[in-house]
């Protein structure tokens, strides 16, 4: 006779503000380390447009703060890590409180990777070819459909996701600093190439129930458990989320990283060859000498066509005095059908990039004082 | 120098091993925390490190710092209690110094330490260090540095 499989427990929050969401996480992560929750997966929704960063992430260099003040967006910090992005009613947040035990590895890439297969054969269930892009996306067709991040305490963790139902493209744009910003017109159809959503998809948006039945029932079947539907938090979690509500939705919690614009720079890069023109917009964070994010546009043609975001997710928050051998290990391993252009028209668009970086710390250092 | 399944342990810091924290007392008083190779080997490449700041009182077992790596944020949690009186700056500029040199140049924070000989009478040193941190990697299946 088989063991009893494990309980989790299942829970959906409904709408919830941002500050009312990262107050969840650390309530809840906090009650699962305490012994007063049990290992939970829960979902919910937003009530507010939301500008998410970070744990550690700078509101200024992540976000425009005049279009959020203007447009009614909430910006919030997240517990967890990874890079800012765009949230509103039409996206869901999906969340699993582990004991880390339970996640069945203590190499934390290693759990990210399972929980990120799990949650994409989730997304699966409900009809697109949804794939886990390391290190933190889920993927369909190369476009992404849910970013991920985590945070762990002791011996507990809670690794969470947002998944896009349909998704304002252009709003993400304006409120996110991200490369495409000198694209302009093209900014907007290229972020389309980059971003995927269930409804446009599908043909049309699924229910909150029918995410959660096929979210469900991958991390039933992924982790051998069963779940347990539960209505509301505990009065014990309750009151971890008061606290933890009155710590977060103050300016402290928010601004508690704060670092200027002018470390992070974005250098374009431009390159032609046989194959056609190529740009690369290159946004360096020049503190801790890492690419942030590289966005290559142009009129070459590469087969398969997500073989430029796929690129791009490799060099996301890849070491800058790296860059080639990320770009190196790319092409290795990448069943590439590329007839004229070759991955080193893709270096030489960035080493472009870099030198006009050289140029202008050159002509900043001329500059007299 | 120890070591446990590749990863080195130092025999001259003391431990908790629960936490995978160091503590060395210097000879000016105060006292040096940082984290294992072990954490360092679970957790990848640190990307980001942000301590707790200068003057700050941290109660034992209480984290000193957060650092994410992989997408993932993490407490470092002190192995003794103290006031902040030093952050690093080599590891704020290149967090990455943690994993390369985490019993040196990757220290996390320098405290003034709260009561010293206290603390330190709970954590391990030596090899009842090593054979804690073997018990350890054990429970959570880990096959080495």
């Amino acid at each position: 006779m088989s063991a009893a499989r494990p309980r989790w427990r299942v829970i959906d929050f409904g709408p919830r503000t941002a500050a009312e969401y990262v107050a969840t996480n650390r309530a809840l992560l906090e009650a699962r380390q305490r012994g007063l929750a049990p290992d939970t997966l829960s979902f919910l929704t937003f009530s507010e447009p939301a500008a998410l960063v970070g744990f550690h992430q700078s509101v200024d260099q992540e976000l425009r703060r005049d279009y959020c003040a203007h447009h009614g967006i909430t910006i919030q910090r997240r517990v967890s890590g990874g890079g800012a992005l765009y949230v509103d009613s039409t996206v869901i947040g999906w969340e699993l409180y582990l004991d880390r035990h339970a996640a069945g590895s203590c190499d934390m890439l290693d759990i990210a990777r399972r929980i990120c297969e799990t949650a994409a054969i989730g997304i699966r269930n409900l009809g697109v070819d949804a794939r886990f892009r390391p290190r933190n996306d889920i993927e369909v067709g190369g476009r992404k459909i849910a970013g991920t991040g985590g945070t762990y305490d002791g011996d507990v963790l809670l690794y969470h996701g947002s998944l896009l139902i349909d998704f304002d493209v252009e709003r993400m744009l304006r409120v996110l600093r991200i490369p495409a910003e000198k694209l302009k017109d093209k900014a907007i159809a290229s972020a389309r190439e980059r971003v995927a959503s269930l409804k446009e998809l599908l043909g049309g948006a699924p229910s909150m129930p029918q995410v959660i039945a096929a979210m469900t029932g991958a991390f039933a079947a992924g982790f051998g458990v069963e779940f347990v539907p539960a209505e509301a938090l505990s009065p014990a979690e309750q009151d971890l989320f008061a606290v933890a509500l009155a710590e977060v939705d103050t300016e402290e919690w928010v601004e508690q990283v704060s670092r200027p614009v002018s470390e992070t720079p974005v250098f374009e890069g431009l390159h032609r060859s046989a194959g056609g023109l190529m740009r690369v917009s290159l946004s360096v964070d020049s503190a801790r000498g890492r690419i942030r994010q590289a966005w290559f546009t142009g009129d070459f043609f590469v087969n398969p066509r997500r073989l430029v975001a796929d690129l791009e997710a490799a060099l996301r928050d890849s070491p800058l005095s790296g860059w080639r051998t990320t770009v190196e290990r790319f092409f290795a391993s990448y069943p590439a059908e590329m007839l004229l252009l070759g991955p080193a028209d893709f270096m030489a668009a960035i080493e472009n990039a870099l030198q006009a970086s050289a140029a202008g710390a050159v002509a900043d250092a001329a500059v007299p004082a | 120098m120890g070591a446990v399944r590749g990863c080195n342990i130092p025999d001259d810091l003391s431990y908790n091993v629960e936490n995978n924290a160091w503590a060395r007392k210097e000879s000016d008083g105060t006292v040096t925390v940082g984290v294992t190779s072990y954490a360092c080997s679970l957790a990848g490449e640190i990307v980001s490190y942000t301590p707790k700041k200068v003057g700050k009182s941290i109660e034992k077992d209480k984290s000193c710092a957060t650092v994410e790596s992989g997408k993932w944020v993490g407490p470092v949690k002190s192995p003794v209690a103290g006031e902040v009186v030093a952050v690093n700056e080599a590891v704020t500029a290149k967090p990455g110094l943690i994993n390369r040199d985490p019993y040196g140049q990757g220290w996390i924070v320098r405290l003034k330490p709260g009561n010293w000989d206290g603390d330190s009478a709970a954590l391990h040193k030596g090899a009842a260090a090593l054979t804690a941190f073997e018990s350890k990697m054990q429970v959570d299946g880990f096959k080495g540095c």
